[in-house]
């Protein structure tokens, strides 16, 4: 049995609400390599892309949150969206500069709370593309599945403040799906966003980018993401999709069952029972 | 808005736009044709492709977020705004709803930011 290790973990809007599978199934998984998760507590909103859209002051949120984390004694935060990774990603960049910083601490000041070190924050595909021979070692149930990939979009870009991974053509998604014995099912569209954060401006044009992605993908067994926004328009938003396209249903076979998160993904592979995952038994063969 | 001059209209963003693919118009399309009025810099997934892809290196979304700023905000984006600025969360939950579901999943109990938190780290220096 390995070192124990625990690493704070941010919990997004979306996901704290609407999707505790993905974060039971990020736990057990991360279990099983020795890794806890312990919850960063009255985190707020990480700040992108709605409050950046009304004020410059946004990067204070960011500057909070990443507060907490070091408040807790971490020095590495988990996150499970692409945007909150983005967010504060780009936060802790802005606060290396001495006068950002500076007036975050005094904005901070009054909950008790200081940035002052620097905190790296972990979307889940970068934490277990690192533990990528961690995690071969421990497959034990290859999947026999067609699995097509949507990369996080803003887990990679901007290039030079994520630095990680190839910034337009990212692999490290594709990898971990192949560890689980699954096939990569290529259709394009691997590196187009699904569309959700549109929904906040224009439903129709959301729908639209995310019926093409349920259409380019249709004749996989799995549409496979790492993001609650992903997961919010092509399985939540599902159904107003189809309401517009009734004939996707009859194209795409198994369509409510298909838009998955990795962690659930591996976590089959891993031998973790369906439940634990947030899926029906004896669905997933 | 002021078309940045670094841009040489290439068109390069709007080839790998996600909004311009299903129909819509952001502002790659202003970029591409600084004549263009047909677009919205609220038609935007925020995957930061056309900037990745700018061979000017063009600050596309800084430039998008300083113009939404001057701007009337879609509601969705207002609504969401205010929720954030209300509870400190981009959808407001009470407390008493999420504790049943997280002790169903058996995740560890969480607090919600507290009240006041974000009209303070917003509200202007002074």
């Amino acid at each position: 049995m390995m070192q124990g290790e625990t690493l704070a973990y941010y919990p997004g809007c979306l996901v704290l609400q609407r999707m505790p599978e993905y974060e039971a199934a990020t736990r057990a998984v991360l279990r099983e390599l020795g890794i806890e998760l312990e919850i960063v507590q009255q985190a707020a909103c990480c700040g992108a892309p709605v409050v950046e859209s009304f004020t410059a002051d946004w990067v204070y949120l960011a500057a909070y949150n990443l507060a907490l984390v070091e408040r807790m004694g971490h020095d590495t935060v988990v996150t499970l969206c692409g945007s909150c990774t983005n967010a504060l990603t780009r936060g802790a960049r802005a606060l290396e500069d001495p006068g950002v910083r500076a007036e975050a601490n005094r904005r901070l000041e009054p909950w008790g709370l200081a940035v002052t070190g620097e905190i790296a924050v972990k979307h889940l595909v970068r934490l277990l593309a690192e533990r990528e021979e961690d995690l071969r070692a421990r497959i034990v149930r290859p999947l026999s599945l067609r699995v097509a990939l949507t990369n996080p979009c803003q887990v990679f870009r901007p290039g030079e403040v994520m630095g990680f991974d190839d910034s337009m053509e990212p692999q490290s998604l594709r990898r971990l799906v192949e560890l689980t014995g699954a096939d990569v099912v290529e259709y394009g569209g691997e590196n187009e966003c699904c569309g959700a954060t549109l929904y906040l401006a224009d439903r129709k044009l959301s729908l639209a980018a995310g019926r093409r992605k349920l259409e380019a993908t249709r004749g996989a067994d799995v549409l496979l993401h790492g993001c609650g926004n992903c997961q919010l328009l092509l399985r939540h938003f599902q159904h107003l999709i189809v309401r517009d396209e009734p004939g996707l249903r009859q194209r795409a076979p198994n369509l409510r069952q298909r838009a998955l998160f990795l962690p659930q993904l591996v976590g089959l592979a891993l031998g973790l029972p369906a439940e634990a995952l947030g899926l029906r038994e004896g669905t997933w063969r | 808005m002021k078309h940045p001059e670094s841009c040489i209209e290439c068109g390069t963003c709007v080839t790998v736009c996600p909004v311009e693919m299903v129909g819509g118009h952001a502002i790659v399309t202003f970029l591409a044709d600084p004549d263009a009025t047909d677009y919205s810099v609220w038609l935007c997934t925020s995957c930061w492709r056309c900037q990745e892809a700018c061979p000017a290196g063009v600050n596309v979304y800084e430039l998008m977020m300083q113009a939404r700023r001057r701007e009337q905000a879609p509601a969705g984006y207002q609504a969401s705004f205010e929720s954030v600025l209300a509870c400190g969360l981009a959808l407001e939950v009470a407390q008493e709803d999420l504790d049943p579901v997280r002790a169903a999943w058996g995740l560890e109990p969480v607090r919600l930011p507290p009240p006041g938190l974000v009209r303070s780290l917003l509200r202007r220096g002074g």
